[in-house]
């Protein structure tokens, strides 16, 4: 009951008017960054990052939900709508989303997607306002030797689990735990890798990092490879009362109730994040289909809409879990939320729930209403995201090159920074180039210190001894439950590739004629 | 496969796309981060009252990872094993590496950073606007540096303005109070 209560004062603070104009300022740029290809809730977070400095924590950290609870809607409508030849295999929503517009289904793709991201993202919302407190209350006895096997769950499974391959994963992690050294040690003050320098001695500011890899890095990487012409968006009109019929509707709602409890759990543990979910989720509206609706796989059956979409949107939510009770970031977006977080001297962890508890339960308050108004946006004003879809890709990518400047002229208000921003920029384009995911490096930059710091305070007390690391019995689970990811995890992979490459060549012979005009 | 030419051709971009030289340096370099590490490592200074693990050990352990990982990289590029690029909706997989293109942007960026304190940052994110929107292929001329030039007052205006970030107004602004904050 104490949660209930701590909930509704969350609701009190997340209702004042200026905290609801903040939500639905970052559910609207959320949604954008959603909708525009290219931009992510991580780059879109980083950006403003900087900029928003000036905000007080609740309404900063009400932005960035929104902007993360909008940017897993607003994808969707870009991969029902966008033409977008090849990326299909990878978003499962794209491909029965994508068949469903072009077949003149667009309306009820949209809508499912829309409705099943509000019912599964206020389903996981509620799971999330249980679960939570259990977990921190949980977590806050735990000490620092289950505190490193928790951490390097997060490393292991993020930097092997988040990409194609592992080395280059691993690699990834490894680049950012080294940039994290930079600096002064923590415990015994003593300079590493800093060569002298007095900018360096400060360490690399993380914010500048993110906004490097996430909008400088990605910025260079797609205009390497753009996609030229011009952007060719599947038309939807009529009235959105009617775009789903009673039979989408009969079709729909057990999917949505299945993607949220598929989506959620998958969310909590660092498996790979919203990918799996989706897969798993689409794997199993497969599966369960009959007959008719069976055939209509592959060429847009609306339940490989409705269940993927609310997978994703539960998924994010769960990902809130080990980051709000155990300060673990689990995917890109996640890791940017804790940089936010820390930039606001809010960390979290086992006492978030203690310590910073009114903000805590005011943000869980304002993704119910994010979620909200994340419906209105979407169903009626879909017009209005379709037309910046339309942005020409020019002035879309400069425009992101004079934010990411900007926020790394802003940081400390000197050349120099743009210059770091610039060149760790151009290692996250080589990065991407060639297969190196971003998200681990992110994420060791991140829990570098942190995992340093409790792993040399548990040899501390162990007297040196690492056997102490796996003895105790909570930490032997958690490497335990580890072996077992890892092992369930490469499995699935295996299954989403081979699904993968049969829906590639079902939908690309079908859809070939398409692919040569596009 | 003659049946299917889209996919001939999806696939085989996806696999041979870029030489594999660029990614052995690339691997070369995370190998030689990793030398690096032990060899600047060396002069991490360990104080005599630290008991347990000390400020030199971790970083050697993440050297020897990367030593490791990129001598692993390294062989399987060897082998044939490529990377596979970053898929998005604005990236084309089947076209190559425009180097130019980039080339042209890191440039555009560099010029900025040069132009923020002697011309403002306002005449700064113009010229970095325009220099990126043509590079990108924006077809008019006169509309880019109109979006380019009304962009960055305005966000001058917003952030320097009406937020207070000190983003310096540059000699032509200095006068314009709505433009410093």
């Amino acid at each position: 009951m104490d949660n209930f209560m701590a909930l509704m004062e969350g609701f009190s603070v997340a209702m004042q008017p200026m905290y609801l104009l903040f939500a639905l300022g970052g559910v609207l740029v959320g949604t954008a960054v959603g909708v525009l290809p290219g931009i992510g809730p991580a780059m879109a977070i980083a950006l403003l990052m900087p900029i928003t400095y000036s905000l007080d924590p609740t309404a900063a950290i009400i932005v960035f939900a929104g902007i993360y609870y909008g940017g897993m809607y607003g994808g969707s409508t870009t991969s029902i709508l966008l033409n977008t030849p090849g990326e299909s295999a990878s978003v499962v929503t794209a491909l029965e989303g994508n068949k469903m517009a072009k077949a003149g289904r667009g309306a009820a793709a949209l809508a499912t997607a829309a409705l099943g991201s509000f019912v599964a993202g206020t389903i996981a919302t509620v799971l999330l306002t249980f679960l939570a407190p259990m977990l921190a209350e949980f977590a806050v006895q735990i000490g620092p030797v289950e505190y490193v096997a928790l951490m390097v769950v997060a490393f292991l499974t993020v930097g092997a689990l988040l990409g194609a391959s592992v080395l280059r994963g691993l690699a990834s992690l490894c680049i950012g735990l080294f940039l994290a050294f930079v600096g002064v040690d923590a415990l015994t003050a003593q300079q590493r890798y800093t060569f002298g320098s007095p900018f360096l001695a400060d360490g690399i500011d993380v914010v500048l990092v993110a906004v490097a890899l996430f909008a400088m890095g990605e910025a260079l990487y797609i205009a390497s490879r753009m996609r030229h012409g011009s952007v060719a968006v599947i038309p939807v009109s009529g009235n959105w009362r009617k775009w789903m019929k009673r039979e989408d509707w009969r079709r729909s709602w057990k999917p949505w109730l299945r993607g949220t409890f598929i989506g959620f759990p998958i969310g909590t543990i660092p498996a790979g994040g919203a990918d799996v979910a989706t897969f798993v989720s689409y794997a199993t509206e497969r599966k369960l289909a009959k007959g008719e609706n069976k055939a209509q796989f592959g060429k847009g059956a609306i339940e490989g809409v409705a269940g993927p979409e609310s997978a994703n949107n539960a998924a994010a939510a769960g990902v809130l879990v080990p980051l709000l009770t155990l300060g673990i970031p689990t995917t890109a977006t996640a890791a940017i939320m804790l940089v936010a977080f820390q930039r606001y001297q809010i960390q979290p962890g086992p006492l978030l729930f203690e310590v910073e508890g009114a903000l805590v339960w005011a943000l869980i308050a304002s993704l119910y209403v994010g979620n909200l108004m994340l419906l209105v946006l979407n169903l009626p004003l879909v017009g209005l995201w379709v037309k910046i879809l339309q942005i020409p890709r020019p002035y879309l990518y400069a425009g992101i090159l004079v934010f990411a400047a900007l926020g790394a002229f802003s940081i400390n208000f000197t050349p120099v920074d743009v210059w770091i921003l610039l060149i760790i920029g151009l290692l996250g384009f080589f990065m991407r180039r060639y297969g190196y995911p971003i998200a681990p490096m992110v994420v060791g930059l991140i829990l570098g210190p942190i995992f340093e710091d409790q792993l040399r305070r548990s040899m501390a007390i162990s007297q040196g001894d690492p056997t102490a690391l796996i003895t105790s019995p909570i930490a032997a689970v958690i490497y335990a439950t580890l072996a077992l990811i890892f092992v369930l995890s490469f499995w699935m992979k295996k299954r989403q590739k081979a699904m993968e490459a049969s829906l590639d060549s079902t939908s690309m012979s079908a859809g070939g004629g398409d692919q040569t005009r596009a | 496969m003659s049946t299917h030419p889209p996919e001939a051709q999806a696939s085989g971009a996806r696999t041979a796309a870029g030489r594999p030289i660029g990614e052995i340096i690339f691997a070369a370099g995370i190998l030689s981060l990793g030398i690096l590490g032990f060899v600047a490592g060396a002069d991490i200074r360990t104080p005599p009252s630290a008991t347990g693990i000390g400020p030199r050990e971790f970083p050697f352990i993440v050297s020897g990872l990367l030593v490791v990982l990129g001598a692993a990289i390294i062989v399987q590029l060897l082998r044939g094993h490529r990377g596979a690029p970053e898929e998005g909706e604005d990236v084309d997989l089947n076209v190559k590496t425009d180097w130019l293109t980039v080339a042209k942007l890191v440039g555009f960026v560099a010029l900025h950073i040069l132009l923020i304190v002697p011309a403002g940052w306002p005449v700064a994110a113009a010229v970095l606007f325009f220099g990126a929107s043509w590079t990108l292929g924006a077809l008019s001329w006169w509309k880019n540096a109109v979006i380019a030039i009304v962009m960055a007052l305005v966000l001058q205006f917003v952030f320097a303005g009406l937020l207070g970030v000190s983003l310096p107004a540059g000699f032509l602004l200095e006068g314009v109070e709505i433009f410093n904050g």
